[in-house]
């Protein structure tokens, strides 16, 4: 009795086994895909997400698409190159703009040119839908390896009823780092040695710090690295040295920025909470602004000291290497769905990040949006002096390169020019091995 | 039945038959087949997730490439010196040593002081020791998320309560003399509680009699801990201090969540560091040879303890 129901137990699991090996072969039903998503915000972009596939799956019978989230964008990229060392790369994935360059060198990425060129359009004409500021990040030697999926750009965050009440006109607010000096002093309050509110907070952990690095460095007539070629970088020049000597000065001359090193969240909080008059952030915390300030803000342009410039940050849509034929259509279609005007702008509504395609903001949907939220308008406009994101052989650790000594400065250990002196030296230690293979491989 | 004695299988040392020898472990075989077949599932598992990747750190720690376009080529111990040479490597083992002495005294003394607190069993003291041992039950990074805003410099509950006293308030998180101090605290509220339960259990086997004649001849309350109480916890304090000193490398949670080894590195651990060099430097190779390391350091110190412990054992 025992042994024919072992038997039976025995028979039945084989052949559950035999129907699960064969049924892929025979199968002749729709298209299965991966979508790597991280979520680097808040929890109820996951379901959106959700709710976008499945929008999806039901218009395009011939895919069937599910979303796998992936943790944060550090996380996101760990597991798609985790995926794919194991043969089993998703089919598409919403990465890091600034980590695509990194991708290409290590043969990570699939080269987007021949799915563009098969749908029966052009390269210039692909790319021309996005704003021309998202254009750097995506191609890499001419090549587009990325579409811009959801983009943001810092901008300054003023609390308008304490500017009102320092005798400051929040609908004038400062546009050069002179005024900004100016408005940051009138609006830290002190008693005794005791500060009780901050001018302005700009946050500086790692990640955070780089970009605001990035973006005081463009502001002053400089760029953090070479946009065409990924083994170099500027950290000992003129332009950083005054954008570092500058925030060293909020700090420690005027005193009119806490010292330290401030992450996001802390200066998001402290902005909230009224203890920091002004601020530097990203455009994707405008949402939670706007859901949790209990005052009257403004958001304006990155004062200048040289020329109005800013990178940008956010997201693009890649499709890992080693696909078959198949799948990389069905990942194609679903990027170009994703990507097309109303999802575009769909997703800019639910996420606060802006919408990458040009198209988006002429659907009338955005423009109901953006009369009733005109803040929003501003991270749009702030796109025509947008500059491409930082990114190089090894991304991350030539940034934490930087970083680490601006949070010595930042905490008054370092002086700036040594400390970029600093920086830049080992960040050409860590851009050294692509170098050898590069620039200084000569004949 | 026993599992160890197919390992202790005599060597044929008389000339008996072949067979005869063959028979015997065949059918010794056969008796403890049961026991292997019990542990077949746990030691499948094991092999595929611990083992085997155990395997396959040990051979990626010899491999290297010297350009990013460049094939993989067999390096054999170059990895581990440029470990050992990475400034980064160093601090991390020296914050590592801080972090473990400065997490396991701390924790273990208020553990002891709790348990000796809390000895006696009532509703008081049952209900104190729920309220000691509820750090323990929130998982790190949740904690981690809430120490976050407590540290939050200027706006924090920590420096609204402090920001009464001192004219200049510490940025918790983000000055690097502090930032490692900071994490420590976290670790002490979090391990006090747990380390606690060993301490009470430990104080459970003090032996009554002895306890009673110490009374009887006079022997105050320092003279109790000092002479009978602490003597008899040896075995407990060893086991938790190897805990101890495991956590203080394995749990890293809060590292990642509230500076990522930052400011400067200055929070930078052993474990932060071989996750820094697999992932944003995508260098297996360093990574695995700084796993191995880890490894063999850790594996030093808990046989070491086994050691200590199996001779205390034999010795008592």
């Amino acid at each position: 009795m025992l042994f024919s129901r072992r038997l039976m137990l025995g028979l039945a699991m084989a052949g559950t086994l035999a129907g699960a090996l064969a049924f892929p072969a025979m199968a002749e039903g729709p298209t299965e895909i991966d979508l790597f998503f991280p979520v680097p915000v808040d929890g109820k972009l996951a379901r959106d997400m959700g709710t976008l596939i499945k929008e999806f799956n039901e218009t395009h019978p011939g895919v069937k698409a599910t979303a796998v989230y992936t943790g944060s964008y550090d996380d996101t990229l760990i597991k798609t190159r985790a995926a794919i060392k194991a043969g089993k790369p998703p089919a598409a994935v919403i990465m890091s703009a600034n980590f695509l360059l990194d991708m290409q060198i290590e043969n990570e990425l699939t080269n987007l040119d021949s799915l563009i060129a098969a749908d029966g359009t052009t390269k210039e004409k692909f790319l021309g839908q996005f704003f021309p500021a998202l254009q750097g990040n995506a191609v890499i030697n001419r090549s587009v390896y990325g579409v811009p999926f959801h983009n943001s750009t810092p901008l300054l965050y003023i609390n308008a009823d304490k500017a009102k009440e320092a005798g400051l006109d929040p609908n004038k607010p400062p546009q050069t780092w002179a005024e900004l000096t100016d408005w940051a002093k009138k609006l830290t309050k002190r008693e005794g040695d005791k500060v009780t509110q901050w001018g302005i907070a700009i946050p500086c952990a790692y990640d955070y710090c780089g970009w605001m690095m990035e973006t005081l460095t463009m502001s002053n007539g400089g760029r953090y690295y070479n946009e065409e070629f990924g083994g170099e970088v500027y950290y000992d020049t003129p332009s950083m040295l005054g954008a570092l000597t500058w925030w060293n000065d909020l700090v420690y001359k005027h005193k009119v920025h806490a010292p330290g090193a401030t992450p996001g969240p802390a200066v998001s909080t402290s902005f909230i909470s009224g203890n920091a008059a002004m601020m530097m952030l990203s455009t994707g915390s405008l949402t939670y602004v706007r859901d949790n300030a209990k005052f009257n803000y403004k958001v304006a342009f990155i004062p200048r000291n040289v020329r109005n410039a800013v990178p940008i940050g956010g997201a693009s849509l890649i499709v890992p290497a080693g696909l078959e034929a198949e799948k990389q259509k069905a990942a194609w279609t679903l990027i170009k769905w994703m990507t097309s005007p109303e999802k575009s702008a769909w997703w800019s509504r639910a996420t606060g990040y802006f919408a990458p395609n040009m198209a988006a903001y002429k659907t009338p949907d955005m423009v109901e949006f953006l009369n009733k939220n005109p803040d929003a308008k501003t991270a749009v406009e702030q796109l025509d002096v947008a500059k491409p994101w930082f990114a190089t052989y090894k991304t991350v650790p030539v940034r934490k390169n930087l970083e680490d000594e601006v949070m010595l400065v930042l905490n008054g250990k370092k002086q700036p020019k040594e400390a970029l002196a600093a920086a830049q030296k080992a960040a050409d230690e860590t851009l050294k091995p692509y170098n050898a293979e590069t620039s200084l491989k000569l004949p | 039945m026993s599992l160890a004695e197919p390992a202790a299988l005599p060597v044929a040392t008389s000339a008996a038959p072949r067979l005869h020898v063959l028979k015997r472990f065949s059918n010794r075989f056969k008796a403890s087949l049961p026991a292997y077949l019990l542990l077949l599932p746990s030691l499948v598992f094991l092999a595929l997730f611990t083992y085997g990747a155990m395997g396959r750190v040990l051979v990626d720690a010899l491999y290297q490439r010297a350009t990013p376009k460049a094939p993989l080529r067999f390096v054999g111990l170059d990895n581990i010196a440029s470990v050992l040479a990475d400034p980064a490597f160093t601090g991390a083992v020296v914050n590592n040593l801080i972090y473990a002495v400065g997490t396991a005294v701390p924790s273990i003394a208020l553990a002891l002081l709790f348990a000796l607190a809390l000895a006696r069993t009532h509703a008081v003291n049952s209900a104190l020791r729920a309220a000691l041992f509820l750090p323990v039950l929130i998982p790190m990074v949740a904690a981690s998320a809430l120490f976050l805003f407590i540290f939050l410099p200027n706006v924090g509950l920590l420096d609204y309560y402090i920001g009464r006293l001192l004219p200049v308030l510490p940025n918790w998180l983000g000055d690097p003399d502090i930032a490692l101090y900071a994490i420590m605290i976290i670790t002490i509220w979090k391990n006090a509680g747990y380390y606690m339960l060993f301490f009470l259990a430990g104080l459970q086997a003090v032996p009554e009699d002895v306890m009673e004649a110490a009374h009887l001849d006079g022997a105050g309350p320092y003279q109790r801990l000092r002479h009978i109480i602490l003597p008899e916890l040896k075995p407990t304090f060893l086991f938790v201090t190897v805990i101890a000193i495991l956590n203080a490398v394995t749990q890293v949670d809060h590292v990642f969540v509230m500076t990522q080894g930052g400011p400067s590195n200055s929070t930078n651990l052993v474990l932060f560091y071989i996750y820094q060099q697999a992932v944003e430097h995508y260098d297996i190779g360093k990574a695995s040879a700084a796993t191995l390391l880890t490894l063999a350091a850790l594996m030093g110190l808990t046989a070491l303890s086994f050691r200590t412990m199996a001779n205390r054992e034999g010795g008592s």
